[in-house]
This record gives C-alpha cells, structure tokens and sequence, in this order.
C-alpha cells in the first residue's frame, strides 16, 4: 500500500529546476539497474500465482554474483492466506551487510515488498502489466511505483557501494516480504520470529512509504518521510431479530435497526487529534495555502481544541483522514430470503484509528455512538495500535540531504498516512520505522498504483538507485 | 408463502375461560398410523428441499413411492422437473386417484415441497434434523407445509388401505418452487392443464386454526382472496474509492436514510369484500376494547386513517388494512477495505387486491427519493389474481372436519390473506382454490414459518391427517 504525497497536492512551492546537477550512476551500473527491473516488473507476483519465490531467488542472486557471502542471504518461504484474499506459498528475503569491524551500533533495517496488487490486462491501455513497456519516459507496469522501484533501489544501491568498496560501520540487513498488499504476514514473522536473523535492528527505512513529488507544471511539490500510519481494524454490526413471515412485518426490524445505528455513524465526528508527525506536517501545509484552508490549519495548530478548524480541514479532499480517526462502512449482508423478515443484518465498519489509539476502545466508541443493545459491535482481527515513530534527526537529515542532492531546493515533510504498510510490526515491536524512499512522480497524473497503467519516470528509476546510496553512506558509513 | 392462520377470526363467547391446552388433548389418529406418519414427517423435513440445493426431487420421490405403495399406477404418477429460478432445477409431483365411477368433476389438492432457506448458525438446532421436543416437531417446513405435504399423502393412503372408493378423480399437485417463483403451479395451471384441471382446489398450504396463549380458539380461515406479492430492489450507487479516504457520500448512508424513509411510509388503508368481513367479526370479538373501538372506527368510516392505523398495530391483525413493504435483504461493497460501489436492499410488499404492483412501484419511489433506484424483481412480477366465492358445501365439510377432528369451537370464515400461495396461479386460470389445512397453532408463539425454529403442535400434525381423511371422504363421496 503505497501512499504517495500527491494526495495532498502540495501545489505553491516555488519552482526549482529538478535533479538536473546530482550525482548519477556509471553506464554500467544504469544497464544493471534497467535488467533488474525490468526482470522483475515481468514476474507476476500477484497472490495466487506462485511467483514470489521465484522472485526472491532472482534477488538473492544479484547479491550473491556482487559477492555478498552464502551464509548472510536467506530465502524464506512461508504461507500467506485469509478468507478474504486467498492464499499462496509466498517467500521473504533477508541479506545482511555485516560491518567491517566492530560495529558502532545495532542494524539499520531496510524494507520492501516483492508483491503486487492484481492488475488485469484487459484494464490496461494497451500494455500488458506484466510485460514492462518503455513509453514516453515512462516505465509502464504492475508493481513500477509499488514498489519492485524501492526493490530495485536497494538492491542495486547496495551492491554498487559494495563494488565500489564502501565498509558500513554498522550491519545494514534487507527484509523484502511477499505478503504486504495482502496479509502482512512477512512483517509479522520480520518483528517477530526472524528478528534474530535481522540482528535486531535499531531502525527501519521503508522504500515502501515517502518519495517526491512534481506538480504538471514540474514545480516540486515536496518530499514526504513516512513516520506514522493509522492502525486498520475492521468491526462488524450485527443485529439479530425473530424474524418471520414478511406478510406480517414485526415492529423491530433488523434491517432498520441497522439503518438507524449507520445512520449515527455517518453523522459521528472522532475527536481530533494531532501527533508530531502531523503537527509538523500542518505545520509546512499552512506555509502553502493562504486561502480559507490554511486559516483553518493555524488556527487548529494554535489551539488543538478548536474542533471547527479541525472539521473544516478534515473536509478538504486533499486531507481526508488525517486530522482524527475515521470509521466508514463499507460491506452490508441481511437476510436469507425476499419474503421473510430478515433474522440477521451485518455491517463491515473499516476504521483508520490514529496512532496510538487502542483498537478496543474504537469498539467501545462505536458501541457508544450506536447506543443500541440490540446492535452488537464485534471486531474482526487483532490488529493493535500502530504508533508514530518518533523523528530521528540522523534519519531526517540523512533524507533530507539525499533528496536536496538530487533535487535542489525540495521541501521536505514528516508525514502519517491513512492506510497501512509493514512497518506496523516493527513499530508496534518498538523498532521506529521511516519511510524513505527516493522515487519521483509527477501528481496527479502518476498517482496509479494498484490503479491502471501504473507507471514510472524512467529517471526515476535511476535517481532512486543514487538516492539509497547517499542515505545508506550517511547512515552507515559515518 | 403459506399463509397466516394467525389472522385471527373468532366469535368466543365471552364465558369461555380457563380452555385445556390444547396440545395436551389426544390425537384421533391411531398408534400405528401415528408411527407412519411420523416417520414420513421425519424423511420429509431431512431432505434440505431450499432452492438451488437439487433436493426437492427427493421429496418428490419420497410422497410418490408411498402413493406408489398403496397402489396408484405407475401410469396416473408423474414427476414433472423444470427449472424455476434461473438455474434452479426443480421437481412437481401429480398424482391422479382415478374414481372407478366418476359422477363429478376431479377435485385437487395441493402443495409444495420446497421450504425456505434455514441456516444452522441462526437456529438453536439443525433445521434439517428433525426433532421432537416439549410436544412440538421441529425443523424447517414442519409448519410450512411439508406438515401438508404428510397429511395430505397419508390421508390418501389411509384411506386407501380401508377400500375407500372416491366418487371423483382426485388429483395431488406438489410443486417445488412456491417459496420463490411460482412455476410450477404456472404450469400445472397451464401447460400441465391435462393433469390438473379440476372443479376446484384445496390448498394444503398453511394451517387455517389458531389459538391464543390463552387457548381461546381464535377461529380457522379459508383465504378467499389474497394480496399480490410483488418484490422491489432498491439500489444506490457512487462511485466508491479507498475506504481510507471516506467520500462525503456513501451508497450504504444513503441505502441507510431510504430505509429509514420506507420504515416510516404508511400506504393508504382499503377496506374490501373480505377484508370487511373479517373485520366486522373481529370488531365484534374485541368488543369494546381500544382495538375493537378502532375497527368499528374505520368500518363506519372507511377514510378514517388513524382508526385503521391503530388496527394494523395490532399483531393479529398487521397485513390486513393496507399494502405493506418491508426490507427482508441487505447486500452492499465488494471489500472490507473499499468504499461500496453499490448498495441494495431487497424490500418485499405484499399488495391491496385491486392495487396495481407499478402503482406501489411509483409510491416507493417518492419515498425514498431521486438517488435511489426503485425495480421490481424481473424473476416474479406479481399479478393481481380475482377472489374466490366459498363454496357451501366446501364450507359444510371445512367446518364438520374441524369441528369433529379439531375443536367444536372452531369457527370457519372466510379471509383475505396476506401472503400469496400457488393457489394465487389457479385462480388467475379459473380454478377456484381455498387455503384449507386443518393444522393449528398457538399464536404468535407458533408463528415461525420462514424464521427461525419453526414448529408445530405434534397434536395438530397427527390430528390434520384425521382431518384431510374426513375432509375427502365427505367431499368425493
């Protein structure tokens, strides 16, 4: 689940001209970098299809042909499934980069996923997403933003420090999951099983989370680093009702029962909240918009009870979600037959809990705003509360001058976003997380992940390979 | 779709008080054939006979051999498959008892073998493992009507097995798909006309007595006109999006606000023939209660609209004073984590004689308003069907029958009916057909056909055999 910036439509920065002086890859390894990509855009990674494996092998590979020993590259296969998503035998890949002497402090983790949301030919124009295509200085295909680009980033920036005889000071280890756009389960195991095997890192940099954006009239439009996400948890409402002959309708019904308790959660307003990441992110927001919007912003940061300004913010279409928790349903199911009373009536209730909070107590505020004993509230996982990471200043310079090497003058931001990524196992774990990946997309015109035609910039591709090699020299080479 | 014989009708005396509990009073069915018919109630309510499943043809199977047993002619035995809802194929069974001297016109009696859908996780028990408990039968169709289905069968075969002779044809109609299309009794109305036709019908589909928790005797009703059924699908549509970004508009907020609209609707009271009728006895029989002040109300004054109100708020008689619709479905999104496309809710209605199903159609819309898409199911489009004059001598046997088998208290009336039967399909081709099972309950505990742990007396089950064999020997004699 990538969340790109574009959503936001950071609109007003002052135009600067985009990565034009930076530092670039050889010829070399441009061509090792395109191969790469290239190989794995075409592996079909989708759930169901049996691929990841074959894919994390095909990576395991290039570490081992740039000389990374053995005995430090793991494939581990595992099986991934639920009732919703189906199953498949999926497989993680851990590479770890041991230090050169002693080291001078516990693992930096970096972390991707190798599989892709499904993508149907007959949706796409024109182009097989399986196939990748070279288009207009686009890379065309499934898995192009998200995120066989952060794969082979990371991949290809290690092995290029490596051959170019960079010694990390510390253990940078690899964590590549085949699970993320569907059960998570890779993370799990990450944070929990195979931490051992990850050396216990201190931190983690997510390719999967942050990146740059462009807008149509290539002015920057900013460089996010993901420190937070909401928490996903489902809820069900269910009613249950004697139900009967529908000739003889019943006063209590469990369809209207439900119909009213909808009711109240449409019109129900979580408290807003703020966090660091989100203060910070208001904070270089309220630079950008002189309109009615930005007033709103200072306001609420002025005064956090304001619950009007908050309101208003959260009604923009660029910041939905962002200000507080938000529950919204989306699936329905009553009754067994057209001509008899419904017995049972079910609602699916998808929230996006702000960090911190505790998922059990989103039930007990539903079971509050649905005041209705008859209206049972039942959770549907044990998902528990994402947290923020905190903000490293190592890690925030470290991206921020990654990103301003390439691109001059890019404002950077903290960011929360409202979906959900691997890194919540690991924060939940007590393992910051940061996404920090170095793509570029130009919004809203690239904003098509899991979408049709997904697509990349081609310099994208490449300028990602030199942004993880600048980061991981910051980080782990002093 | 058996109709309700919860609709109470009855002229108690005002003395009567402190009644037995009529589940306790014996059965008239002998010992021997109790087992029988036990055992054949058992086989019946095991085959899971709901649409789509393939089963009914067992039950079809399972009433011919014992036909077959007792001696009716490979050749007068038809299993009939078609397919009712698209894909679903089912099986009615007609059976001809061929009078040796015929003197009238064949008789018909009918039911269905199909039953509602049942789901174990909603019931206490299995609802296709038969029970007996605490002097019920328990499990899908014992109330509606494999009970029919069993009386009507053995009470052939009893009289069979003592020499009866009829003096008409008797024809048995099952068919396999009442509870959702109604093909089968199209069919066997039309096509199948040769089998079938007949001076009249009795439709074993729905008990007609009751009794209150009192164990009044609340009187047994023989339909004579029925409302339409005709069932609408509500849709609302957007164009949805990642469920972590709520939209301002949502298809299952606005599929929630048009339910709200219908719950509050009322549709216009109707006083009719039979309706009138019924409530001019059930006016009598509240004497002058609130509820009995509010019938006598609105019989004098038929625009009186909060008397008529008042009356349909009342669970015996709700479904009687006007059109009603009701929500019976929810489906709506395609993922826990999407925001839904579309959202539908099934509303049933069960339409005034005399009203046109578009007019409702119309009705509907203006209540829920422009966003909301208004269809009638393109499976069933409900036709109103004409009543049905009660015979004399139908009546005469009704009521020996029940009066003997049943209770002498039993008073026998003609009523409207708010659900709709196969019988619906006969009438509309000019076979008369009365509802007129001598099964009985005690309401509304008992009322549970289509939900959830639907019972019968096991009295009324043994008892209605001894019913339909009196009903036959006085009616083909």
């Amino acid at each position: 689940m990538r969340h790109l910036l574009a959503a936001t439509a950071l609109a007003a920065f002052v135009s600067t001209s985009a990565h034009a002086a930076g530092p670039q890859l050889t010829p070399a390894q441009h061509d090792a970098a395109h191969a790469m990509f290239e190989h794995i855009i075409d592996t079909p990674t989708v759930i169901g299809r049996h691929q990841t494996p074959a894919m994390a092998q095909y990576v395991a590979d290039q570490f081992k042909a740039a000389g990374f020993p053995d005995a430090d590259i793991h494939v581990l296969p595992y099986h991934t499934s639920s009732a919703t998503t189906g199953e498949d035998d999926t497989a993680a890949l851990i590479v770890r980069w041991r230090a050169a002497g002693a080291p001078t402090a516990k693992p930096i983790m970096l972390m991707g996923h190798m599989d892709v949301v499904e993508a149907k030919a007959e949706d796409w124009a024109g182009t097989d997403p399986f196939k990748m295509v070279e288009k207009d200085g686009y890379y065309y295909g499934r898995g192009t933003i998200d995120m066989k680009d952060g794969i082979t980033a990371i991949t290809q920036a290690m092995i290029n420090l490596r051959k170019a005889g960079f010694k990390p000071k510390r253990d940078i280890v690899v964590l590549f999951t085949g699970d993320e756009e569907t059960n998570g389960i890779g993370a799990r195991n990450g944070a929990g099983q195979w931490i051992d095997l990850l050396g216990h890192p201190e931190f983690g940099l997510n390719a999967d989370g942050g990146g740059i954006s462009f807008n149509t009239d290539k002015s920057p439009a900013g460089a996010t680093m993901q420190t937070a996400e909401k928490t996903f948890a489902g809820y069900t409402l269910t009613v249950r009702n004697r139900g009967g002959h529908s000739s003889k309708p019943r006063k209590d019904n469990a369809i209207y029962s439900l119909a009213h308790a909808l009711d109240k959660i449409e019109a129900y307003r979580f408290a807003p909240m703020l966090n660091e990441t989100t203060r910070a992110y208001f904070e270089g927001r309220q630079k950008l918009e002189k309109n009615p919007l930005g007033d709103a912003m200072r306001r609420w940061l002025a005064n956090p009870n304001d619950g009007d300004a908050a309101d208003f913010i959260e009604a923009s279409e660029s910041e939905v979600g962002l200000t507080r928790t938000r529950c919204v349903p989306t699936r329905l199911f009553a009754g067994h037959a057209d001509n008899a009373l419904p017995q049972l009536a079910t609602a699916m209730i998808n929230c996006r809990i702000f960090p911190g909070v505790d998922p059990n107590a989103i039930k007990a505020e539903l079971e509050k705003v649905v005041a209705d004993p008859t209206v049972v509230v039942t959770r549907n996982d044990d998902y528990v509360a994402s947290l923020a990471s905190p903000l490293r200043p190592d890690v925030t310079a470290a991206y921020t001058h990654a990103v301003q090497a390439l691109h001059p003058g890019m404002p950077v931001f903290p960011e929360m976003s409202t979906g959900a990524s691997d890194a919540r196992p690991f924060r939940v774990a007590g393992i910051p997380v940061y996404g920090v990946n170095g793509g570029w997309i130009v919004t809203p015109i690239d904003n098509r992940a899991h979408g049709k035609d997904e697509r990349l910039p081609v310099q994208a591709l490449y300028d990602n390979v030199v942004h993880w090699q600048l980061m991981l020299q910051d980080l782990a080479g002093k | 779709m058996r109709r309700f014989a919860a609709i109470a009708l009855a002229f108690v005396s005002t003395t009567a008080m402190a009644a037995t509990d009529p589940r306790t009073l014996p059965t008239k069915l002998e010992p021997a054939w109790q087992a029988k018919t036990r055992e054949l109630f058992k086989q019946a309510i095991e085959i899971p006979s709901v649409h789509n499943r393939g089963e009914t043809q067992k039950v079809a199977k399972l009433l011919a051999d014992q036909f077959r047993a007792a001696g009716i002619p490979d050749a007068d035995i038809h299993i009939m498959p078609y397919e009712a809802l698209p894909g679903d194929q089912t099986t009615a069974l007609i059976v001809r008892w061929r009078a040796p001297h015929a003197t009238k016109k064949p008789m018909l009696i009918l039911g269905h073998m199909d039953v509602v859908e049942a789901k174990r996780e909603d019931w206490k028990f299995d609802p296709f493992v038969f029970r007996e408990q605490d002097g019920y039968f328990l499990g899908r169709g014992t109330s509606d009507m494999k009970n029919g289905d069993v009386a009507t069968t053995m009470a052939a075969i009893k009289l069979m097995s003592e020499g009866f002779k009829p003096a008409r044809d008797i024809i048995f109609f099952y068919s396999g798909d009442e509870e959702t299309r109604g093909v089968g009794a199209t069919l066997a109305s039309t096509k199948w006309r040769n089998l079938t036709d007949a001076e009249f019908g009795l439709n074993a589909d729905g008990y007609c007595g009751s009794y209150d928790q009192n164990f009044r005797p609340l009187g047994c009703q023989v339909s004579i006109a029925e409302k339409t059924f005709q069932t609408y699908f509500l849709t609302t549509r957007n164009p949805g999006g990642h469920s972590s970004r709520p939209r301002p508009d949502n298809a299952i907020y606005e599929l929630a606000d048009a339910l709200k609209a219908l719950q509050g609707h009322r549709f216009q009271p109707m006083l009719n023939p039979a309706n009138r009728g019924y409530f001019e006895h059930r006016a009598k029989q509240e004497g002058d209660s609130p509820l009995g002040r509010a019938m006598r109300s609105w019989l004098a004054n038929p625009n009186d609209g909060a008397a008529a109100d008042i009356v349909e708020a009342s669970p015996i008689d709700v479904g009687l004073t006007r059109t009603r619709c009701v929500a019976t479905m929810l489906s709506g999104g395609h993922a826990d984590n999407a925001l839904p496309q579309s959202a539908t809710a099934t509303v049933n209605c069960r339409i005034m004689p005399g009203v046109e199903p578009k007019d409702v159609q119309t009705e509907i819309q203006k209540t829920v308003g422009p966003k909301v898409e208004v269809i009638p199911d393109p499976n069933y489009i409900g036709v109103p069907t004409p009543a049905s004059p009660l015979r004399p001598e139908v009546q005469a046997a009704i009521t020996n029958a029940i009066h003997l088998v049943v209770d002498p208290k039993m008073e026998v009336y003609p009523v409207m009916a708010a659900g709709a039967s196969d019988g619906s399909f006969f009438r509309a081709q000019g076979i008369p057909v009365f509802d007129v099972d001598g099964g009985w309950a005690i309401t509304p505990l008992d009322d549970r056909a289509h939900g959830l742990d639907e019972r019968i007396p096991v009295r009324a089950m043994y008892d209605d055999v001894v019913y339909w064999e009196k009903l036959i020997r006085s009616l083909a004699s």
